[in-house]
């Protein structure tokens, strides 16, 4: 299957060299890619009936009726040497930590903008920014409670770099946890000589965290799941995590609120609510403090988070850490808050609502890759490089009219991983990301090893959102180096 | 023993609905299927009014007649089975159950929701003009057995608790329904509306005892040839008849029961007093007794009571 791949100008994450696996990649290239095209195939289409039959799919509403794709799912795993991700580990957990202070100091004593090192117009003119929560005492303080945190492999320097944190409603493990699940069973063998590290705690990880931010003192809390309903392109992941977790799904008209208390309504009349893992963004989640026009969050579900009598995971306005000019600050509040130097770095940002770094960015356009900050999911994005020079234009306007309101990056050569492109029947190297998912649950971040591998399946795509066409790997971190 | 957990409204109900619509798939398929197969051995005269019945018993005349002009096998099977304009086709009913076993999916057991999830994905494969082409009976009998699929493994599954009585009530309560209408409209259509010399027509009297998989049990107990009243009998009264009205009823009692744990002779809803009602006269009454007071209308007030028992199940159990 891999004869004859062309390695590119990227770093590989498979290959050193022409038909040279690297060392953690070896006994991957012994199992899968000497595989005959024939056989692969039919490994292939079992995988992606496995997926369908299990209702893996996401839902694009554009005929009314909803079509269900598959998210594409490609078979030649991600590999990480152990050392590679004891790295990683140790950066995300700085970062996620140095994130949750900050929510807690911006949210509370404002400490970091009285010593001005971010300035104040930055972090309350953001749009995520929710003013609701100054002074709330949220559950042992704990606000990003789940993480996504995006990280790409610069092919410069072949170092990791952080791309984004999604640190809001961060979607995706539940592919991470199905996509081992189908490789474990189409590739057994191969999976068992590689050692790889286990993944399937992570629906345990996180009930213990949830369980743990219960008001009362009761032994026995009710946590709930709550979705926006089976319309939302996540949907499956919700009640995937929910099964996984052994609590109820709830939607908006499930819960009331009476009296400041969270209650479901049952077949034997109301029950109180403890816990909330909400899926449901900030915007949406309380008609009454919110957006009044929101038919799936709760009327008064605010003030019983208020009051203290509901938790919530994650946390209302965490939007303000992961909007994408802040992001440029988070390697001060790495060394603000913990005293230490980032483990890993951020990719260079340009930040617009600055003059000078304005007029660098007018000036250079068409290199850079421009981001609106408030954004996720691929969108409001321009890539200089492969964009028309309409679509540049278009954007000189927005970033005059609205500078704050957009960063730029220099375009970072993502690695590539072979993928298998359907339409030549071969393989190809694509360029790939990484989202690990970190959970916090007050004293350390626990990370199962590996994450969700993003692959842009377009030739010389660099976005690799399955909204933009994008599909996954499994994820594998290996127990030793090779 | 862990205490219980209480059952979310909106779970119960959509167990509730997810069975009704698989119900009323597997019926409606059943009925198409026998019809098809006995017309084919009728007259072209015969041929075509025998059509019209079976929309009436859909309850959707007038919805077909918007699209259609005349009744026969091609509308007739294209309406049932797969028309999208028919919210109980065949295939919108899969479509439905299958949405509400979506939106439970976290609750119902991974088998449950493969196998639903499969049987939605191979009735979506299904071409209308193809199927109308060779004949109903293989889109009939892939729904039939899916149903069948689904109910075995639900039952094994699934653990018998509420969740599960809600299910039963789906089922029982659409099933009573059905074979109210198919009594109903097929009395009205193969004795009341015959010349004064006219015999009842074996042929089709078997064909109602098949669609609801009544004529070998009929064929031991009566040991006769058909006859209407006999055949009412065994549809409406027989204890012990998957598909007669009465022991769906049952089901319908027993299960209410389950839930709110009243003991034999007590309601506390009125759902509860309604079936408890209704079954006592079932099981106390001869179809001699029904015919004199009428069997159109003791059918359509047995229909009623079970509208308004599902409309009570759903006051207190999911919109209270």
């Amino acid at each position: 299957m891999l004869q004859g791949y062309d390695l590119g100008e990227y770093y590989d994450e498979m290959f050193e060299a022409p038909g040279v696996a690297r060392p953690h990649y070896r006994k991957v290239m012994d199992g899968v890619g000497k595989l005959a095209p024939v056989e692969f195939e039919d490994r292939r289409q079992l995988a992606d009936l496995a997926f369908l039959l299990q209702g893996i799919t996401f839902t694009v509403y554009s005929d009314g009726r909803g079509t269900e794709r598959l998210f594409p799912f490609d078979l030649i795993p991600r590999v990480l040497p152990r050392s590679q991700w004891d790295k990683l580990e140790a950066g995300l957990s700085q970062r996620v930590l140095a994130l949750n202070l900050f929510l807690e100091d911006v949210y509370g004593a404002q400490r970091i903008l009285k010593d001005k090192q971010i300035p104040r117009s930055l972090v309350l003119s953001c749009k995520h920014f929710q003013r609701e929560m100054i002074g709330v005492k949220v559950a042992r303080n704990i606000y990003t409670h789940i993480s996504g945190i995006d990280l790409v492999r610069d092919s410069k320097t072949d170092e990791f770099l952080v791309l984004e944190d999604n640190c809001r409603t961060p979607s995706g493990i539940s592919y991470v946890l199905e996509n081992r699940l189908v490789m474990t069973r189409t590739f057994a063998k191969v999976f068992e000589t590689c050692e790889v590290m286990p993944i399937d705690h992570y629906p345990m990880e996180l009930i213990n965290i949830l369980r743990s931010l219960a008001p009362r003192g009761t032994s026995n809390p009710v946590v709930v799941l709550l979705t926006p309903g089976i319309y939302n392109s996540a949907y499956f992941e919700h009640s995937f995590l929910a099964q996984q977790m052994g609590i109820e799904l709830v939607e908006g008209r499930d819960l009331v609120v009476d009296n400041e208390i969270v209650y479901m309504k049952t077949i034997r009349g109301l029950t109180r609510v403890d816990v909330i893992y909400r899926r449901i963004d900030d915007e949406f989640i309380d008609p009454l403090s919110f957006r009044r026009d929101s038919l799936l969050g709760v009327s008064g579900l605010m003030g019983a988070f208020r009051a203290g009598n509901v938790a919530l995971a994650n946390a209302i306005g965490n939007g303000v850490a992961d909007d994408k000019a802040i992001y440029a600050y988070v390697p001060t509040f790495i060394k603000y808050y913990l005293g230490q130097d980032p483990i890993l770095r951020n990719v260079d940002t340009y930040l617009c609502s600055k003059e000078d770094q304005l007029k660098y960015v007018l000036e250079n356009l068409d290199k850079l890759v421009v981001k609106a900050v408030g954004e996720s999911g691929g969108y409001g994005m321009l890539i200089g490089p492969a964009a028309t020079k309409e679509k540049i234009e278009d954007f000189r306007a927005k970033l005059i009219e609205d500078p704050r309101n957009y960063i730029a990056q220099p375009v970072i050569g993502l690695s590539r991983c072979p993928a298998y492109d359907p339409r030549t029947g071969k393989m190809a190297g694509r360029h790939v990301d990484l989202r690990p998912y970190c959970l916090f649950n007050g004293e350390k971040v626990i990370i199962v090893p590996g994450g969700l591998t993003r692959v842009a399946l377009e030739p010389g795509s660099l976005v690799v959102n399955s909204s933009q066409g994008g599909g996954s790997k499994d994820t594998w971190v290996l127990r030793g180096e090779t | 023993m862990p205490v219980p957990e209480r059952m979310l409204s909106r779970i119960a109900e959509s167990l509730f609905w997810m069975a009704r619509y698989m119900e009323r798939a597997e019926d409606t398929a059943r009925i198409l299927d026998v019809n098809y197969h006995m017309l084919l051995e009728q007259s072209q005269q015969t041929y075509r009014l025998r059509w019209e019945p079976l929309v009436n018993i859909s309850g959707e005349q007038e919805r077909f007649f918007q699209l259609f002009t005349l009744a026969t096998t091609e509308t007739v099977f294209q309406f049932l089975g797969f028309h999208e304009e028919n919210p109980n086709s065949i295939a919108q009913c899969i479509y439905r159950a299958r949405e509400n076993a979506r939106t439970i999916r976290d609750r119902i057991s991974r088998e449950m929701w493969q196998d639903i999830n499969s049987l939605y994905h191979m009735v979506s494969r299904f071409r209308a003009e193809e199927e109308i082409a060779v004949g109903p009976h293989r889109f009939c009998s892939t729904i039939k057995f899916g149903s069948h699929r689904f109910h075995g493994v639900s039952d094994d599954t699934l653990p018998h608790d509420e969740g599960w009585q809600f299910l039963q009530l789906g089922r029982a309560l659409e099933r009573a329904e059905m074979t109210a209408r198919i009594v109903d409209v097929e009395y009205h259509n193969l004795v009341e509306s015959l010349m004064p010399d006219e015999k009842p027509d074996n042929h089709q009297w078997m064909a109602v005892l098949k669609s609801v998989a009544a004529y070998e049990i009929y064929r031991r107990q009566y040991h006769s040839h058909i006859d209407p009243e006999r055949v009412a009998e065994l549809l409406i009264l027989h204890p012990q008849h998957p598909r007669s009205i009465r022991f769906n009823v049952a089901t319908i009692q027993t299960s209410l029961r389950a839930i709110t744990g009243s003991a034999p002779g007590y309601y506390i809803n009125e759902a509860e007093r309604l079936i408890g009602k209704l079954h006592q006269s079932l099981m106390y009454d001869r179809i001699e007794e029904i015919f004199e007071r009428g069997l159109h209308n003791f059918l359509t007030d047995l229909q009623k009571t079970c509208r308004e028992i599902g409309y009570q199940i759903a006051r207190t159990y999911f919109y209270y």
